[in-house]
């Protein structure tokens, strides 16, 4: 018990900003590079995009992906340090989508990675892209 | 629409006395013409030297209920303004062509590339014909009619005990 | 096995890098480079983090249903994707298009144009030092979406607006105020940009230069051709629509390296306005689509045929190649999109001497979208 009450003290202290790390695949660059641009702001929230997973709490995957660049995804996941979340984009992520019926991209995401949140849309607003993120914020304080 | 189709009439004229081949002119500034394997060579050098420098691409068309593999060639030309395509057939069983590329370069060398890898074609005299978009791919080139999407997407990736997931179509 | 991240020493000097998908300077795509020092001495593209095979999902699929995926090919510049194909079925199916939807048509594609080139100095800018480029470029965009939005539903995508016959709907009250105000909000953007940054210019003057001769032997179409001095166009030389009738010019450039494909995507934004500006004014009433697609019955068969359609999109040539067999889905569509060529090739033969530092400079400067080389 000590362990887990100490552990939780330290994450709530962590956690009050967010790094996103730079993956933008496929359809998330259209909608997630205006939440970084000047009409809906997201530093003023305290996320900025880094270039490196080593400094990274947060994984978008924004977008449809490949047999080939889900091995890529995976292997960033592995190089980003506790505790971390992974957040799906789009519907094309979650069920396969409009390419249901391609050989080539997966149908569905998790089977290959632990997701946290679902952000439906094809693609969704920015709005949604903010309620998504702070509710980040409030996962973070249930988490054990 | 224009009326004035003197250009592409005179190049047809021209490349029908010097070959013995088949035209037509579908509209203004298109040109369409068929031929076969052994006379490729020859009728592209021709164009070449009558100013159609770029090659805009190269498509394969499975004809599963007859056979045969066709493939077309996209000319145009900066002086003359008229696109001239050029029609060949090839059997479907071990495909394979004479290759463009000593003509038109790099150009020619990356469409057959995707072409050898989407339908499985031997070009003669490519010297680059690795894989390009897919990674250790083992079962049938992806594009080629006998290939049915449908079905092999069912066997592999959706659940048949789930049944919210299974897939019809009407 | 050839795919996986190597760092490996060869020579004395000459190792390998692989500039992949997660770099934050390469977008989605990867090279892997010989470096010898501080010198690339070769480069070997590869392709495929984004494929989906588009020409046969086309191929099960009616047309109609079609006109909603073809935006999809490449996301930065989504209407043209979506004119050029239903020009292809127009011309297959014989359709004659009345000429208020053509007009509609003309200035949808050239919105499409300024905001695709809004985008191209905006991540130039960023991979070449100048991040308030960036945040520039991204905020005017936004106008852009606003009024895409408003006339067809849809911020990026537009779920198939122009579609074989026309467009779907008539545009609203006020739209034509609106695009007048847009276009004047874009020009206070052009005459900042015009304006240069010393930073900009350093690293982007003399560097990947690109002569005449190489850019037609590989491939290159569009405004790699422009910066290199030869005058092309093809909404000149193979006219579609009603750009026969519209009055503009066509920017050119002798030398060849970034800053000058940098300095023509400025120019052709300001023709761009011009066209919209006639577009709007010599508009004429009447029907926004042919009758026989006012309420599209579910089994329409196409004629056999095929026929080849091409477009100026803003990167280069964009071309389809359709053919039918007579029943109600195409037998075979093949799209060739401008950066097929324009990444594999001349992105090979232009790194090879250039230092690492420059490589962004580089890539950037083609205008590339991964998307529609993968398709």
């Amino acid at each position: 018990m000590k362990k887990e009450s100490s552990k939780k003290k330290s994450m709530k202290k962590i956690i009050k900003a967010i790094w996103i790390f730079n993956w933008f695949n496929s359809c998330g660059f259209c909608e997630l590079v205006p939440v970084v641009g000047s009409r809906w702001d997201m530093e003023r929230f305290g996320m900025i995009v880094v270039g490196s997973p080593r400094h990274a709490d947060v994984l978008f995957i924004s977008g449809y992906q490949t047999l080939k660049s889900i091995k890529v995804a995976q292997r960033i996941y592995e190089q980003m340090p506790d505790p971390k979340v992974v957040l799906a984009l789009g519907s094309c992520t979650m069920t396969g989508g409009m390419y249901w019926d391609s050989y080539n991209t997966i149908k569905r995401l998790d089977d290959y990675l632990p997701v946290t949140m679902y952000i439906p849309g094809c693609p969704p607003r920015p709005e949604a892209v903010f309620e998504a993120c702070s509710k980040i914020f409030q996962h973070v304080k249930e988490m054990e | 629409m224009k009326g004035n189709l003197k250009n592409e009439e005179q190049l047809l004229k021209e490349i029908v006395s010097n070959y013995n081949v088949e035209g037509k002119i579908q509209r203004e500034k298109r040109v369409w013409i068929n031929t076969d394997k052994e006379n490729l060579i020859s009728i592209c050098k021709f164009a070449k030297e009558k100013g159609f420098e770029h090659l805009s691409s190269i498509s394969v068309t499975d004809w599963i209920k007859e056979g045969e593999y066709e493939i077309t060639y996209h000319l145009w030309s900066y002086e003359k303004k008229v696109l001239l395509t050029i029609k060949i057939r090839i059997s479907r069983k071990n495909p394979s062509a004479p290759s463009v590329s000593s003509i038109w370069d790099r150009n020619a060398q990356i469409h057959e590339r995707e072409m050898h890898e989407m339908f499985g074609v031997e070009f003669k005299g490519n010297d680059d014909l690795a894989p390009l978009f897919l990674d250790d791919w083992q079962g049938l080139p992806p594009f080629r009619k006998d290939f049915d999407w449908r079905e092999y997407v069912k066997k592999e990736f959706y659940n048949k005990d789930n049944e919210r997931e299974v897939v019809y179509r009407e | 096995m050839n795919n996986q991240v190597l760092l490996e020493p060869i020579g004395k000097d000459e190792y390998e890098l692989f500039f992949g998908p997660a770099h934050p300077g390469s977008g989605n795509f990867s090279v892997k480079l010989k470096v010898e020092g501080e010198i690339v001495t070769s480069a070997r593209a590869n392709p495929g983090y984004l494929h989906r095979g588009f020409e046969k999902l086309m191929e099960y699929r009616l047309p109609i249903q079609n006109a909603v995926l073809s935006d999809r090919i490449c996301i930065l510049e989504s209407l043209n994707w979506n004119l050029i194909h239903a020009e292809a079925v127009d011309e297959l199916m014989g359709i004659e298009i009345p000429e208020r939807a053509k007009y509609i048509r003309v200035i949808l594609a050239e919105l499409s144009r300024i905001q695709s080139h809004i985008i191209w100095f905006g991540v130039f800018s960023i991979g070449t030092g100048f991040d308030t480029g960036f945040k520039m470029a991204f905020g005017y965009r936004d106008y852009i979406l606003d009024l895409f939005e408003m006339i067809t539903g849809g911020r990026v995508y537009s779920a198939g607006y122009i579609c074989p016959g026309g467009v779907r709907r008539d545009l609203p009250k006020g739209a034509e105020e609106k695009i007048l105000n847009v276009l004047d909000k874009i020009n206070e953007m052009v005459k900042l940009e015009e304006m240069g940054n010393p930073a900009l210019s350093a690293r982007a003057k003399g560097v990947g230069v690109l002569k005449l001769e190489d850019a037609i032997r590989l491939g290159a179409t569009g405004p790699l051709l422009r910066a290199a001095g030869m005058r092309v166009d093809v909404r000149k030389e193979d006219p579609y629509e009603v750009y026969d009738k519209l009055d503009f010019d066509i920017p050119v450039r002798k030398e060849g390296d970034a800053y000058a494909r940098y300095m023509i995507g400025i120019e052709e934004i300001k023709q761009s306005m011009k066209i919209v500006k006639q577009a709007l004014k010599d508009m004429p009433k009447g029907e926004h689509i042919a009758p026989q697609f006012k309420k599209p019955k579910l089994n329409m068969k196409i004629p056999e045929g095929e026929v080849y359609v091409r477009n100026e999109g803003g990167r280069g040539e964009v071309a389809i190649h359709m053919v039918s067999d007579g029943s109600a889905e195409p037998y075979r569509v093949k799209i060739r999109g401008p950066s097929f060529l324009h990444m594999i090739s001349v992105l090979e033969f232009l790194l090879k001497g250039v230092q690492i530092a420059d490589v962004p400079a580089v890539y950037w400067s083609l205008n590339i979208c991964p998307a529609d080389l993968d398709r």
